[in-house]
């Protein structure tokens, strides 16, 4: 199991989005891709829904989201 | 197509174009109108003349690019999918804009026709606005602040709505109802609610996102929520029951909730990570700085004043607010949001498309800051010399034209790439 780990929170659109895009292919069954955000990624969840992962989201108090993705 | 990026939850581009380009066309006529009868609007707030002006720039400009906006807004900050937008736009965009027609028309004395006109337009399109955009906030899965600050902006839109058509049943029907008491809560729940609550709320995505600030903490920003929520709530029983001691309460909370987010927008703007200092950064000083204007002005006007020096005090709100603040903000957001929109779009069509840079360069945006802020230190000065808001107001539609050639400049280039582009794609068989 490996655990990736992209804080997107200093990169301006769309380059959040491109990098999680071209992480997801090396994601292995039981790997976990951790997203840091200032947002939370709505056009990225549909893109996620359609290549067959899932993801869990928290809200940090100081404003940072957190998504854990996983291969479903 | 780049990194095959997902876009299917925002509305075809005419959605939200159709609105931004009508808009700036309402400021022009604002503008004109305040150039034109400059004296008028500036004696009084209760003049006819003024209520034109203002209403072309809150119902003619101001809420077409918000509802415009929220649509494309709405999928991608909160997950909330409008339904049919297409058909929505369609049915909203008419009647917003024909009933804006309406309405300053009854203003300027096309008698209760165009009222009855205005009450039945805008009424129709709110209702199916708030409708459709609260249908989809209900069912957003979205976990953060931004959600509660837009559920609560669209709910103050409805409000104000009801409240609008109310004050125009009086002046389409003669119907018998407290004119003075309507308007003060008309103007609260337009301006202290929607428009407020809707501007922080694409605050909290926009400024971290496109200027690389810090992010506004979740305590901040449920709080400022519920600090407006308390100010027009303590406002509208202080109004409806005329409870005096009321008005220090919703003043204390809403100079404080828009003075608060001023300061903290302000400051995290001065810790940004992005060193180009764009446009949109200067716009959104302009903003935030009438912003605090019209916080001092709501402030003075509770302390005892001479009828002259209240009446200008009370232009100066409204020029802070309704020229300055809002529209400065939702300027610099346009510049922002239109090339963004325009990238997003032709990124499925084209294998490098221009970026927001090319599509609405900073230069014009540039350009069309120094007018606009010319116009609103213009029409501010108006308050100690009333010629100068004629020439604040000829600013302005200077300012709004700008703004008119610049969005349909990168909407023609748009156009012109998608059409390129269709015509060297091979056609499937």
């Amino acid at each position: 199991m490996t655990d990736l780990r992209l804080d997107a929170r200093e990169l301006l659109p769309p380059e959040p989005m491109q990098r999680v895009m071209a992480a997801l292919p090396t994601l292995g069954p039981e790997d976990v891709l951790t997203l840091l955000l200032y947002r939370e990624p709505f056009p990225l969840y549909a893109a996620l829904e359609q290549r067959g992962f899932t993801w869990r989201t928290t809200l940090a108090d100081d404003g940072t989201y957190t998504i854990e993705v996983r291969r479903r | 197509m780049s990194a095959a990026l997902s876009f299917e939850q925002a509305p075809p581009l005419s959605v939200p174009h159709r609105f931004f380009l009508t808009g700036p066309l309402f400021g022009v006529a604002a503008g004109v109108l305040v150039a034109l009868r400059g004296d008028e609007v500036v004696l009084s707030r209760w003049s006819m003349a003024t209520f034109a002006a203002v209403h072309l720039v809150t119902v003619g400009f101001m809420l077409q690019v918000m509802c415009g906006a929220l649509m494309q807004f709405l999928p991608v900050a909160a997950g909330a999918n409008v339904w049919r937008p297409r058909l929505v736009a369609g049915v909203v965009h008419p009647s917003l804009t024909l009933g804006a027609v309406a309405l300053t028309a009854g203003f300027l004395g096309a008698g209760a026709d165009a009222m009855r006109a205005a009450v039945v337009l805008l009424g129709a399109g709110l209702t199916a606005f708030v409708a459709v955009t609260g249908l989809g906030l209900a069912r957003s899965p979205a976990i953060g602040p931004t959600l509660l600050l837009l559920r609560s902006a669209v709910a103050a839109l409805a409000v104000t709505a009801g409240l609008g058509v109310a004050l125009a049943a009086i002046f389409a029907w003669g119907a018998a109802l407290p004119l003075v008491q309507l308007v003060h809560l008309h103007a609260a729940w337009g301006l202290g609610g929607w428009a407020l609550l809707l501007v922080i709320a694409v605050a909290l995505l926009v400024v971290p996102m496109f200027q690389l600030t810090p992010p506004y903490p979740v305590r901040f920003s449920r709080g400022l929520g519920l600090a407006v929520a308390g100010a027009l709530a303590a406002w509208t029983v202080g109004v409806v029951l005329d409870v005096a001691a009321l008005d220090v309460v919703a003043t204390s909370f809403g100079v404080g909730a828009l003075g608060a987010f001023a300061v903290k927008t302000l400051h995290l703007q001065s810790k940004r990570r992005r060193k180009v200092l764009d446009t949109t950064v200067f716009a959104w000083r302009v903003g935030l700085g009438c912003l605090l204007v019209a916080g001092a002005a709501l402030v003075a006007l509770r302390l005892p004043l001479p009828a002259l020096a209240r009446a200008r005090l009370e232009y100066l709100l409204g020029v802070a607010l309704v020229a300055g603040a809002f529209p400065a903000m939702m300027a610099g957001m346009l510049y922002k949001i239109v090339g963004f929109i325009e990238w997003l779009h032709l990124q499925r069509v084209m294998a490098v498309p221009p970026t927001m840079q090319k599509v609405l360069p900073d230069a014009r945006a540039r350009w069309q800051w120094r007018v606009f802020t010319g116009a609103v230190l213009l029409l501010v000065g108006g308050a100690l010399w009333p010629p100068l808001a004629r020439l604040g107001g000829l600013g302005f539609a200077a300012a709004c034209v700008i703004l008119e050639l610049h969005l349909i400049s990168a909407t023609r280039l748009y156009l012109r790439l998608s059409a390129a582009a269709a015509l060297e794609t091979p056609a499937t068989p």
